[in-house]
Parts: structure tokens; C-alpha cells; sequence
């Protein structure tokens, strides 16, 4: 009996070791601040270029943005985006993020139980792994290609891009912390990191068709 | 043996009933694609009408009108897809192929390869349809399970879509009705889709498409349809200056 009750015991803690993320969530408006006095901080406009990176970003056609031509534009970029939009579906081994923006952010394939594959094709998206780290998910992703910009002002980025991200429920599981980190060593002169804050919402994301701007 | 008193009996049932209920329906999670007949040649099941067959299928069904405004479409500059904008659902249980099906609390998703044109769809497990459902690519789908089989309602289309590749209209009452289940061994899942629309067909028309449930491990790939703006661009200002001539025409 006992043996059986430690299994059981084992079993409803192994579950609970990690919180379940899954819903609908949007990220707050910048100027938001939550009653812990948590609130968005940085940007993808305040990334530090190389001088290479830096000059090609100067000379590059705006009109090309991905943004602008319905194309996605990568997880950098999409979860910073204003009052983005997202949903989270999780299986045993992947979790799935929707974007209600489809054409902008597609949805993300995140692997739970493999690493990143030894040859990777470069992909728009990338491939992304997690693992838990107590009540963080923390992702791993590598093997984008180099169409998608870091920010509208036309910074590059090279396919040595590497994102690190970890995300968190705070505020009793209302809102989620998300944290972005970006590293590149041949367009960034350091990694950059930006803090987004998601509230969990009632409702569900819509099908949102882009239009392009010209 | 102990006789066990009968209020104790129904109490037990009472309890247990809601647990052999949930116990009955299997996640079905995972990534399927459209079953070839290497999948299928031991099941002695095949897909009803496939591919372009489809067509075959649905024409002797369209009213008139349909069949007139099927003649008078465009199969390139009419078709949202070729601008990667959705092009609605009817296409895809016969064609896309690829999905992940996924559960949650009260739903399931389904996630297609191709989801520009695709999109994303949500089967609601513990609710009604709305009473005017705004009118959407993908209609807005309940779903309830009739002992094995998934059955799941959709309604609430608009009228932008096609049936099918043979460029057949419907309206915004277009009622799709799909029962699924898993046959062959758990590795198939089998979907007969009917399809009804009292304003565009004249009666209506069903067939079945089976899908495979890949391996474990199994990954779905990254599907980008606005790859090549350019040509993309092209296509947009074809079908625009296409709808420019039509107007003027009717003008």
C-alpha cells in the first residue's frame, strides 16, 4: 500500500513539477505596468550592430522588410511585436505557439525530448528545443536562415543567429514573463535581450490576413 | 462472494461513469498525412475520388449558377492560394494532407503544414455554435464523440472558397460534416466528409480520405508560401487588374 502510495505521490509531482503554459495570451502595452511593477523593457530597434552589419542595415531598401511583404518575420522580431498575440497548445513532447498574426509568425514547432539536430537545413523559423528549468521553459534556437530582419530599420542578421528564450507564469499563472535573447556573432556586437509580459486571456486568436502595405 | 448492496452498486456506476467516458476516447495526438496506397494496400480500404477525381464527384451536384460561375473563374488569378491568402477548408481534407492534431481542454486543434493557405482549425469539444457566426475561411466546428468516431459540425463558411481545384463555388450556408475515426490498427484515421449547401448544390455529396499517423519522432515541416515576394507580387497585381476589367465591364 505504501509502495503503491509513493508511486501516485511520485507521479502527481512529476506532473506538477512544471506549469502547464497552455492558452491564449497577449503581450502588454509598453507604457503597462502590472501590479508587481513588472513592465516591458527593450526592443529589437535597440540591438548593437557590428560595423559591417551597422552599414548594411543603412544601405538596405526598407520597402524589402519582410514585415512589409507578408513574409514571416521570426521569433525575434514577431514576439516583440505590440500587443502581439499568441497561443500555446502543448503535447509530452512539443509545444506547439500560434500566432494569431499567421503570416508574420506562422507557428513555432518547440521539441521538448531531442536536441538540435547535428545538420540542420535554415529554416525561416529555425529550430527550436526546450527543456524546463523548475517553472521555466527555457528554448533553444538555431538554423534560421538570413531572410528575416532583427527590427524595421533593416538590421541583418547573419544564419549564426542564436535565440535564447525562457518563459515563466508570474502574477498566480495570469501572465507570462518572456524573455528574448539574441546573439549573433557576426551582425550583434553583444547579445541582446528584451522582457515582454503576456496576459492570459479569455478568448481566442482569430485568422489575421496580412495585407501588404504596397 | 460479498453482495453488494444495490444503492452501493449505483453509486459506484454513478462514479465511475464519468472516468470509463473519458477512458473511451484515446488522444489522437500526433502528425498525420494523407495515406498513400502503400499505407492502405493491406486494409483493402482506398480513398474515395482521389486527387483531381474530386472534381468528378462534386460537379454533377452544383446548382446552375455554380456551375456557371465555376465555367467563368479564373483557376489562377481567382485562387486566393496562389497569393498565399487563405483558401479555405474544403480543399485541404482531401488535398494538403499534413497536420498536427492536437488536444487541449474542450478542443482540438489541427494545425496544417500549408498554413497560410490552410490556417488553423478549432474544434470546439464543449460547446454550440454561436448563433450568427461571423463568417470565416474555416467555419466555426463543434465536435462530440458518437461512441468511436469524432463527429464534427462546421458551419459559419464565407462564400470565398472553393469546394475543390475545379474552382466549384459555395455560399456562406455551406454545412461540412466530417466523422472521424481510427481504423487500421490506431495507425489511420478515417474522415467521410459530407458536404451539403442548399443554395449552391443540389444534394449532397460525401466520400472518405484516410490519413496515417506518422511514427513517433516524426516531425512536421516548415511550410513558408510567401517564399519569392516577387513572383507573389505578380500573381496579386494579375488578379487585381483581372477584378479592374470585370467591373469595368459590368460597368
Amino acid at each position: 500500500m505504501k509502495a503503491v502510495l509513493f508511486l501516485w505521490t511520485s507521479l502527481v509531482m512529476a506532473q506538477a513539477t512544471h506549469p502547464d503554459l497552455q492558452g491564449v495570451y497577449q503581450s502588454i502595452r509598453d507604457r503597462a505596468t502590472l501590479p508587481g511593477g513588472q513592465k516591458n523593457s527593450g526592443s529589437p530597434a535597440a540591438v548593437a550592430l557590428l560595423l559591417d552589419a551597422a552599414k548594411q542595415a543603412r544601405a538596405v531598401d526598407l520597402k524589402k522588410d519582410p514585415w512589409k511583404q507578408c513574409q514571416p518575420v521570426g521569433p525575434f522580431r514577431i514576439m516583440a511585436h505590440e500587443q502581439a498575440k499568441i497561443e500555446i497548445v502543448s503535447t509530452n513532447s512539443l509545444i506547439v505557439m500560434l500566432f494569431e498574426d499567421l503570416s508574420h509568425g506562422m507557428f513555432r514547432s518547440i521539441y521538448l525530448k531531442r536536441g538540435h539536430p547535428a545538420k540542420l537545413e535554415p529554416t525561416w523559423l529555425g529550430d527550436s528545443v526546450a527543456r524546463w528549468e523548475g517553472d521555466t521553459l527555457v528554448i533553444d534556437t538555431i538554423g534560421l536562415n538570413d531572410q528575416t530582419w532583427l527590427n524595421e530599420e533593416g538590421a541583418q542578421h547573419s544564419d549564426a543567429l542564436h535565440l535564447f528564450e525562457r518563459i515563466r507564469p508570474v502574477q498566480g499563472g495570469d501572465y507570462l514573463e518572456y524573455k528574448m535573447t539574441a546573439d549573433d556573432p557576426k551582425a550583434l556586437s553583444k547579445p541582446y535581450t528584451y522582457t515582454r509580459y503576456f496576459k492570459k486571456l479569455d478568448t481566442e486568436i482569430m485568422d489575421d490576413v496580412c495585407e501588404d502595405e504596397h | 462472494m460479498p453482495i453488494t448492496p444495490p444503492l452501493l452498486q449505483l453509486a459506484f456506476a454513478l462514479a465511475s461513469a464519468p472516468l470509463i467516458a473519458q477512458q473511451a476516447h484515446t488522444d489522437w495526438t500526433g502528425y498525420y498525412t494523407l495515406a498513400n496506397r502503400r499505407d492502405l494496400a493491406a486494409t483493402g480500404l482506398q480513398q474515395d475520388f482521389p486527387g483531381e477525381k474530386l472534381n468528378d464527384l462534386i460537379i454533377p451536384h452544383l446548382q446552375p449558377w455554380a456551375k456557371a460561375r465555376m465555367e467563368a473563374t479564373d483557376g489562377i488569378a481567382d485562387d486566393t492560394g496562389q497569393v498565399c491568402l487563405p483558401d479555405g477548408i474544403f480543399r485541404y481534407p482531401s488535398m494538403a494532407g499534413r497536420f498536427l492534431w492536437l488536444e487541449e481542454r474542450g478542443r482540438i486543434v489541427l494545425v496544417f503544414e500549408n498554413v497560410n493557405t490552410a490556417g488553423v482549425r478549432r474544434i470546439y469539444l464543449d460547446g454550440a455554435h454561436p448563433k450568427n457566426p461571423i463568417p470565416t475561411w474555416n467555419g466555426h466546428s463543434v465536435g462530440r464523440w458518437d461512441g468511436d468516431t469524432l463527429v464534427v459540425d462546421t458551419i459559419g463558411f464565407n462564400d470565398k472558397s472553393w469546394l475543390f481545384g475545379g474552382m466549384e463555388p459555395h455560399t456562406e450556408e455551406a454545412h461540412l460534416t466530417e466523422r472521424m475515426r481510427r481504423v487500421g490498427d490506431g495507425k489511420l484515421l478515417e474522415i467521410n466528409i459530407t458536404v451539403e449547401d442548399r443554395h449552391a448544390l443540389t444534394s449532397a455529396y460525401s466520400y472518405n480520405r484516410y490519413y496515417k499517423l506518422q511514427p513517433e519522432g516524426a516531425e512536421m515541416a516548415e511550410d513558408v508560401c510567401n517564399e519569392d515576394p516577387e513572383t507573389w507580387k505578380q500573381y496579386r497585381d494579375a488578379a487585381l487588374k483581372k477584378q479592374v476589367d470585370r467591373a469595368r465591364q459590368v460597368r
